[in-house]
């Protein structure tokens, strides 16, 4: 029965990939979910019929363990969505290729690779969320350290930060604030021992998280503000955020192309579609993604998306190299240990 | 020339010499039984003759021709186990079929012959019976029905009454000997059970430590064992230990017993002459030993005491004490006899066995 | 048989004097001992090539790699890992979490077969058929709906809360008793489904036996049926050992401050300490094989005589006093409450409107959005046709398998070699599904000598080996532990009767094994089903499988259509399941 089963489906699977006749051919790798990508893929079907896209949607962590693992012979094209921290070690492990988008100079120079290997599209402010319902906006904390007063206690949710690259620039933020004024860390895990005694949870990614705010196990947390406004908007979550008034991390969400990528052109020109100030106002409008080019035009934009960030200055190069002795030394000498 | 033959038959398991040089005839038309306590080897080396088991040494040889090494499948016995081993998940008619199917027989003949069988062995119209819902007897006969729906070359047989309940076992029991005859089968029967190897078969080798110690017709091996360890596996005996005197008048020879030190004498033919002064051990039947309360100067008559009676339905167990020496007599009347009583027990030369203490 | 006439077999079968029966087969081969050799050699040889390609090459890499330090051969990085007293209590909380879920599926699993596989109550059928549904519970949304009923905002914790008036939580889905509760909950059906099968082919006459010579109910059980069931419970104890060690996301969504070794391995690679990650990876492989040892050992000693069963099957007792029929449907119905909540608040969730559900016990208000979302995404029918194929496709194969490396073992004789081959065969279950992901794709991404030009990275193809090789142990397992259960001489009288080994085989052992592998085979599809952490790294656009699907819904923040795909999923499960059942009592009634 299985075998029958098998046939047969194999045999549906093989008639469906045999109906597309065209000829190019492109892979993507995103994170950005079903949704945006198949609006986009339409989008540039309209303009480039011939070219057969097609995307494969993982985590960001995920397309990095992927393209590692292929290496010798790389599937993907496109590799469409991580953070910059994400693409930087990509780099480091010489995984993508050079390429310098015709905007290349209507971005900070932040945002993207001193040798083209990626640049940015979206940015990413972090924030302090909390349950609305359950938190007045007067009562909510104003800056990353109302965050540990006692008064939160046990009310506090975060995401496990090992797999999240905005987790790991909130905390790795935190040490920051004092690494550059004494060199050392130890501030900073202070700083990290004092919040693991308000934290309630750990939570294993930001769907429980969410869910877990609204649901009242804790009330207040760290997160990003596209992520929150999703929740606010398009599901009615009770949820508000508070830009920390002293700066925050500013994450940016890049794109870059496979090294060795066998539809490399036809990578480039998908990269230039989805990069047009048009197609980043569509998504600002439509999947709540704030632009990094400079010359879009801002009065397009969700009125949130044009309230003024106080970004941190950090140093990213340092933070992505330090953060993994930062997060073993939290992971195994602070994280749960507090209270007890 | 016999039909199956079997010649310096060895086969090791590991640390244990289960067969040892195990050579055997049987005859065309001859119910052969293996005869002796568990872990004999007797299984073993009627699972070699199945081909279940390859032997180490020796050889097999089936209607003048050399099967050591045929597989089982091709030698055309069939088999009954003492577990029966019927397919669980088989009906009775399947079960039966099944060695006519490996044969690819044509449906009908199949049909026929599996009734023909299950006839045979009493169970008609079973066929449709699923083999957990037969009683163990009926079970039984399935898997006999199944052995010989194949028309076997040869009928091997694994214990396969010891499963069965006493009154059940005697009724089947008669009913295989007279199917194998009927049949005109050969067969090879493995028991542990002197007395089933006595009424179903012609001619019994007992094996001991996976050594054949003697073969013949059971009367034979019941009343003259040639070694210590057939007779005391074979029934109930009197083991006296004795040394011998002399030669004695004409054809008796003359011992004296180490208990009791009675003098006896025997027949005994050449070959089994002791030498002088020398320890053996002679054996009688309980039931040969003759109970009388007057001396009737009859040869070997011996004064004893009467120590226990032990009544068992037909016959009764008589304990005696005869000056130390212990024996056993049966008797069908016990009557007259009390415990205590003094009497003379007799032991006629010619039931007396002279065994080698080997 | 005394006044029969002799009938027509008993002339027949009188044998014609001289001919040997052997005239009569229509085999003729000139010599026995080949015909009977090279079927084995043949399944030899198989058996070799897969494992050699399919586990031996791909692995070796990550043996080497956590043996290799600065270019050279070294032990530092063992040293230094095994140095860690992080790791050390990651390893030792593994272990212990392992040991108290093999006990505790034991405890649930076993006396669960016992009740529905030797006792007919009413609907009996139906709560068995129950007793397997946490299996089906996919493995994503499965821990979702479980915070969502046992959690401490869930539906129970809010329950108690406004029974009870309390200001607070009553408890806290975290550590010990929550990775616990919820590996009972998913693993104990190796035990029930491995039990049950080893269950339905002990002769229920042997325990009556037992009974009639006086031994009492927990004699009977421990020293006649618990011994005959040794393999079965063997190798359910060694699969959920294995799978426990290899737990994820469990430690990781309910784990709290509980550290184990496949966590310690996740942090490691986020971290980006592959060198660490990898050697962690060998200690937990290790520690898993060394349980395979251990269990084997313990088989051995215990080994009952196979012969000392009757082929007959067993009976089925109906429960006929009234206190012990009412306790035991109660138990029934107990259980299969529990087991169905956690699928209840699945569907609950993918029913709930978005939002609505925050402070309420269920969920204030309901929508069909997330299931008119996934049914009008054309997307979603081929993802479902591809997983089920995939999976067929693996379970099938991993059938086929399984027989081969059975009759190579699992008949008498033990040998060094078969020990190791058993060994193999367990080490892609022994691994994470990462890692069995990863180091496939890195050996067949490229071309090799070992290779020629075959390249399985970006090929439908890649999918369905990686689920043959993650759960054909399952199947293995199955398999083997049922061919243990068979009395010897059923080949026997088979091979007596004049079957080849190929007739013994389709015609006695196959059908004997049959319920035992269709089982192992179902439970491996089921999984391949619901498989994520592999899946994700080799999947194509053209073999995008549910998981992936469920995934991406949860990476967008829409648990509702997750839950909705979950529920899709399960319902389909649920029909292939019962028309497995169909088959299998139709194909055993004839």
């Amino acid at each position: 029965m299985l075998l029958t089963i098998a046939c047969l489906s194999a045999l549906l699977v093989s008639c469906n990939r045999s109906s597309s006749p065209a000829a190019r051919k492109l892979l993507i790798y995103t994170p950005h979910g079903q949704d945006l990508l198949r609006d986009f893929v339409a989008r540039y079907k309209v303009a480039h019929p011939e070219t057969d896209v097609e995307f494969l949607d993982m985590g960001s962590r995920e397309i990095l363990e992927r393209v590692r693992a292929e290496r010798n012979r790389p599937q993907a094209d496109l590799w469409w969505g991580a953070a910059h921290t994400t693409f930087q070690t990509a780099t480091d492990e010489n995984l993508l290729a050079p390429y310098r988008p015709t905007w290349a100079d209507k971005i900070p120079n932040s945002s993207r690779d001193s040798q083209d290997r990626w640049y940015g599209t979206y940015q990413t402010p972090e924030v302090i969320v909390y349950n609305s319902d359950a938190v007045r906006a007067e009562e909510a904390p104003k800056d990353w350290d109302d965050v540990l007063d006692p008064k939160w206690r046990d009310r506090i949710l975060i995401r496990n930060p090992n797999p999240s690259d905005s987790m790991r620039a909130i905390f790795g933020a935190m040490i920051w604030r004092f690494y550059k004024d004494t060199g050392s860390p130890e501030k900073g895990y202070d700083w990290l021992r004092r919040l693991d005694m308000n934290v309630h949870e750990y939570t294993a990614d930001g769907t429980l998280l969410m869910q877990k705010l609204v649901r009242r196990e804790g009330l207040i947390s760290l997160w990003n503000l596209p992520d929150v406004w999703i929740y606010k908007e398009q599901k009615g979550f009770p949820i508000g955020y508070v830009f920390p008034a002293s700066g925050t991390p500013v994450i940016t969400d890049g794109i870059a192309i496979v090294r060795g990528a066998p539809n490399e052109e036809e990578a480039k020109r998908f990269y230039e579609f989805v990069t047009t100030p048009e197609s980043l106002v569509l998504a600002a409008k439509k999947y709540y993604r704030i632009p990094v080019r400079t010359d879009v035009d801002r009065s397009q934009l969700p009125a949130w998306m044009n309230e003024r960030v106080n970004e941190m200055p950090l140093d990213w190069d340092l933070l992505r190299k330090q953060s993994g002795e930062w997060l073993r030394y939290w992971d195994t000498e602070i994280r749960g240990r507090s209270k007890r | 020339m016999p039909l199956l033959s079997l010649k310096n038959l060895s086969k090791r398991f590991d640390k244990t010499q289960a067969v040892a040089d195990v050579s055997l005839d049987v005859e065309r038309g001859e119910f052969f039984g293996l005869l002796g306590p568990s872990g004999c080897g007797k299984t073993t080396t009627l699972r070699m003759i199945a081909g279940l088991e390859t032997p180490d040494s020796g050889s097999i040889e089936f209607d003048g021709r050399d099967i050591t090494n045929l597989p089982a499948e091709r030698r055309g016995f069939g088999m009954v186990f003492q577990n029966y081993a019927l397919f669980p998940h088989l009906n009775v008619f399947e079960n039966v079929a099944f060695g006519l199917r490996a044969r690819h027989k044509p449906n009908p003949e199949i049909r026929e012959r599996v009734k023909g069988a299950l006839e045979l062995v009493q169970l008609p119209g079973y066929e449709k019976r699923r083999v957990d819902e037969l009683s163990g007897g009926q079970q039984q006969r399935v898997a006999i029905a199944r052995a010989i729906a194949i028309e076997p070359a040869l009928l091997l047989f694994d214990e396969p009454l010891s499963n069965l309940d006493v009154t059940l076992r005697e009724e089947t029991r008669g009913e295989l000997r007279e199917l194998v005859n009927r049949l005109g089968l050969t067969a090879v029967y493995v028991t542990h059970d002197q007395e089933e190897a006595f009424a179903l078969c012609d001619r019994i080798s007992v094996m001991v430590g996976g050594r054949i110690l003697q073969t013949g017709l059971p009367r034979d091996l019941y009343e003259h064992p040639a070694q210590l360890l057939v007779g005391q596996f074979l029934g109930r005996n009197n083991l006296i230990r004795a040394i011998r005197l002399s030669a004695g008048k004409s054809e008796l020879a003359e011992f004296q017993t180490l208990e009791g030190g009675h003098t006896i004498r025997i027949a005994v033919g050449d070959k089994n002459l002791v030498p002088l002064n020398q320890a053996c051990i002679l054996a009688i039947r309980p039931e040969h030993i003759l109970i009388t309360k007057l001396d009737d100067q009859l040869e070997n008559a011996v004064p004893a005491t009467v120590r226990e009676i032990n009544f068992a339905g037909a016959t009764s167990s008589i304990k005696l004490d005869a000056n130390g020496l212990t024996l056993e007599a049966l008797a069908l009347e016990a009557a007259g006899l009390s415990v205590g009583d003094h009497c003379i027990a007799v032991l006629p030369p010619e039931r007396i066995s002279l065994l080698r203490n080997e | 048989m005394s006044e029969e006439r002799p009938s027509s077999v008993g002339q027949r079968a009188r044998p014609p004097r001289g001919q040997p029966a052997w005239g009569a087969s229509h085999h003729r081969t000139s010599d026995g001992t080949a015909a009977a050799l090279s079927p084995r050699l043949i399944l030899l040889l198989i058996v070799v090539v897969v494992l050699l390609y399919g586990v031996i090459y791909p692995n070796l890499h990550v043996v080497i790699a956590s043996l290799q330090r600065d270019g050279g051969w070294s032990l530092l990085n063992y040293r230094e890992v095994l140095s860690q007293n992080i790791v050390l209590e990651s390893i030792f909380a593994s272990i212990g979490i392992s040991v108290l879920t093999v006990l505790f599926c034991a405890g649930v699993g076993v006396p669960l077969a016992f009740l529905f596989e030797r006792y007919t109550f009413p609907a009996r059928r139906f709560f068995a058929t129950l007793a397997a549904l946490p299996l089906v519970l996919p493995p994503l949304v499965g821990t979702v709906a479980f915070i969502f009923l046992c959690g401490e905002s869930g539906i129970l914790a809010r329950l108690v809360q406004s029974v009870f008036q309390l200001q607070h939580s009553p408890w806290s889905l975290r550590g010990w008793s929550a990775l616990l509760l919820f590996h009972t909950y998913t693993m104990y059906p190796f035990f029930y489904i491995l039990t049950g099968a080893g269950l339905s082919r002990i002769d229920a006459s042997l325990a009556e036996a037992g009974r009639s010579l006086g031994a009492g109910k927990t004699r009977v059980l421990t020293r006649i049926v618990l011994p005959q069931l040794t393999p079965s419970l063997i190798a359910a104890a060694l699969l959920t050992f294995m799978t426990s060690m290899a737990s994820f996301s469990a430690p990781l969504l309910f784990g709290g401050g509980v550290r184990v070794l496949t966590l310690e391995i996740y942090t490691a690679r986020q971290r980006g300490d592959a060198r660490m990650a990898l050697t962690e990876t060998v200690v937990l492989a290790a520690i898993s094989l060394s349980a395979l040892v251990f269990f084997q050992r313990y088989e051995g000693t215990r080994k009952f005589a196979a012969a000392a069963m009757k082929g007959a099957a067993k009976r089925r007792k109906a429960v006929s006093a009234g206190y012990v029929r009412a306790l035991a449907i109660a138990c029934g119905v107990l259980f299969s409450v529990l087991l169905v909540l956690p699928v209840a608040t699945l569907v609950l969730v993918s029913f709930a409107k978005e939002g609505s559900w925050t402070t309420q016990t269920l969920p204030s208000s309901y929508t069909l959005a997330n299931y008119t979302k996934i049914f009008s995404d054309s997307s979603a029918l081929e993802v479902f046709l591809n997983s089920l194929s995939m999976s067929a496709i693996a379970a099938g194969a991993a059938l086929i398998w399984s027989f081969c490396v059975a009759a190579l073992i699992a008949r008498k004789g033990r040998r060094h070699w078969k020990r190791v081959l058993s060994w193999l065969i367990l080490v892609p279950w022994a691994l994470p599904g990462t890692v069995v992901a990863v180091s496939l794709a890195e050996a067949y991404g490229k071309p090799s000598p070992l290779l020629g030009s075959f390249i399985l990275v970006g090929t439908f193809w890649i999918l369905p080996v990686v689920y043959f090789l993650r759960f054909m142990p399952l199947v293995v397992r199955a398999v083997q532990a049922s061919m243990e259960q068979i009395d010897a001489a059923l080949e026997e009288a088979a091979s007596s009767l004049g079957a080849q080994w190929w007739q013994r085989f389709t015609r006695v052992t196959l059908p004997l094994v049959w319920p035992g592998a269709i089982a192992g085979t179902l439970l491996a599809f089921v999984i391949a089903l619901g498989e994520y952490v592999a899946s994700v790294l080799v999947f194509v656009p053209h073999n995008r499988p549910i998981s992936i699907a469920i995934a991406s819904e949860l990476r967008d923040f829409n648990l509702g259509a997750a839950a909705a795909y979950g529920v899709v999923l399960i319902t389909v499960i649920g029909l292939i399941m019962i028309l497995a059942g169909r088959l299998e009592t139709s194909t055993s009634a004839g």
